[in-house]
């Protein structure tokens, strides 16, 4: 157990097979490289990743204008366009690309993002000892907002006009065939994101997401497992109401907003069945707390979630979060096994 | 038909909406009675469902969309009859900050009950907040930031408003936003989601 390697590490986690410590990974935004790079090499040499993202090199290049992460204006490859006024962060859709859903074929798709180059993909992984975890930017529901405007698309969401329905099994078709090509990589995990909660709930009801979103994670999960690679979600908020969804599909591994959950409920209903990929409270914990708060909350977890696997040390270092806390989140999950 | 009417808000259909606050004047209902008693009960209603789970972010953006078309009808009806809001409240995200769905959500449902909205929008200074509580005779001032960094602006809020001599409490609210900040910046008010905005409001006016 203690030669295993980064990549044994993580499938035993996902397999709840007594991997020999708790695999990590650490997500930064440009903010914290930004503000606090000398503390982040640090962090990122004292605890390196055991999970890592392979080159995404495309034959032809996205069609995107201005940097997502500076103030003023972005374009993304769909052509949703971005204000942002703090650097290191992502800003926001105030103009929707699609103003009415009987243009809806007017959104072009971007192709290039079709165009991977599979060989360096495979290169990539067969020269690593860790674990290759593809992460193409496959999110039906924040592609819609980022096309629609968040409040449109809210709107639309009571009342889906035939526009809506067509789009969205467009976008699928392409987020498919996206997933397939990475899938058939030797990459060891696939991934797919959206954001479900609010602080308190989800942001549509269950019933809304099971007719309309659950049939396309299960595709996405599907294809995953079709080609033997483990799968994980990322979905900020208080997504409680979902997992059983996400469980029962057979989803790994889930990146959620535990502390907006209630941790030991969880342990309860999903743990032994559900990876939980972090993380460590962004909103309130890492800026606003100490060492010991972090060490407190990873013992939380950890004691909710662990069963012989089952989770996963990540957390973010973003705006505002404090090195000394980022570099606590890894020491505490160190010692969670070795003095649980 | 009151009843009618709340249900109609609840289920968002704008055109029933309408013709039901039609109907109500048309049988001689006063215009404040039709506020009071359908559409701002409505969306009391509405706010304990969301409160609840049962209702969730779209069925309360088009409830609220029908409220404002059943409230445009009544408007004129409303001024005539010398008939005051339940306050005004200034409302906008912190400096800095460029998320406004949560913001605009309180918004709707504050309108939704009575209020008069001064929507500020987005990246709003101390020194605008306290301008346009100022010339709207604000009630309420309340602020909302989505980022941690940006969070930090609304201790500017209350200082500034406390500056400017005004005796109107700041609400506060957004994803990183607790009680104990609301506290530790003296802010007299805090909601963690849209329906305790409008609770919030109210139990800060009535006190």
């Amino acid at each position: 157990m203690g030669t295993m390697t980064p990549r044994e590490l993580v499938a035993a986690t996902l397999r709840f097979k007594h991997p020999s410590r708790v695999p990590r990974e650490l997500w930064t935004l440009p903010w914290a490289e930004e503000n606090h790079a000398a503390a982040l090499a640090g962090i990122r040499a004292r605890y390196p990743d055991d999970i890592v993202r392979p080159p995404a090199v495309l034959r032809r290049p996205l069609i995107t204008h201005g940097e997502e992460y500076k103030p003023g204006v972005y374009v993304d490859e769909w052509g949703c366009r971005f204000e942002n006024r703090q650097s290191g962060i992502i800003g926001e859709v105030k103009e929707p690309l699609l103003g009415d859903w009987k243009d809806w074929r007017s959104v072009r798709v971007p192709e290039e993002r079709l165009t991977l180059d599979a060989a360096r993909v495979d290169d990539f992984c067969r020269a690593t000892d860790r674990f290759v975890l593809a992460r193409p930017s496959i999110r039906p529901f924040e592609q819609l907002q980022f096309i629609r405007r968040p409040d449109n698309l809210y709107l639309d969401l009571a009342d889906p006009p035939d526009g809506f329905y067509r789009l969205l099994e467009r976008l699928h078709a392409f987020f498919m065939e996206e997933m397939e090509l990475w899938a058939s990589t030797a990459v060891d995990g696939l991934f797919f994101a959206d954001d479900w909660g609010s602080q308190h709930s989800l942001l549509i009801s269950p019933a809304l997401w099971r007719r309309l979103f659950r049939p396309l994670y299960a595709d996405y999960i599907a294809v995953a497992r079709r080609h033997g690679k483990f799968i994980f979600m990322h979905s900020d908020g208080h997504i409680e109401a979902i997992l059983p969804d996400l469980v029962e599909m057979g989803l790994d591994a889930v990146n959620a907003q535990l502390f907006c959950m209630d941790i030991e409920a969880l342990g309860r209903r999903f743990a032994g069945r559900l990876t939980f990929w972090g993380e460590v409270d962004r909103q309130h914990l890492l800026p606003y707390g100490t060492p010991d708060d972090i060490r407190a909350a990873v013992r939380r977890v950890g004691r909710a979630l662990w069963r012989d696997g089952g989770a996963i040390a990540q957390c973010e270092f973003g705006i505002g979060a404090r090195p000394e806390n980022v570099a606590a989140v890894f020491g505490a999950w160190d010692e969670l096994l070795e003095n649980p | 038909m009151l009843k009618d009417l709340q249900e109609a808000l609840l289920a968002g259909k704008k055109t029933e909406v309408e013709a039901l606050v039609d109907k109500a004047l048309a049988a001689g209902l006063p215009a404040a009675r039709v506020l009071n008693e359908g559409l701002i009960v409505g969306m009391e209603r509405l706010g304990i469902m969301f409160k609840n789970n049962e209702v969730f972010i779209p069925e309360v953006l088009v409830a609220a969309r029908a409220m404002n078309a059943g409230l445009a009808k009544l408007e004129p009806l409303l001024v005539q009859a010398k008939v005051q809001p339940r306050g005004t409240v200034v409302i906008g995200t912190c400096k800095g900050d460029l998320h406004d769905i949560g913001k605009n959500l309180v918004a709707m449902m504050l309108r939704g009950n009575g209020y008069k909205i001064v929507d500020m929008g987005i990246d709003v200074s101390p020194e605008k907040f306290v301008e346009a509580a100022r010339s709207s005779n604000a009630s309420v001032v309340a602020c909302s930031a989505l980022l941690t960094t940006t969070m930090v602006q609304m201790k500017a809020v209350v200082e500034a408003v406390r500056a400017a001599g005004l005796k109107i409490p700041v609400v506060i609210g957004g994803a990183p936003v607790t009680r104990d900040y609301a506290d530790q910046i003296k802010a007299q008010g805090y909601a963690p989601d849209a329906a305790s905005a409008v609770e919030e409001v109210g139990r800060l006016l009535a006190a």
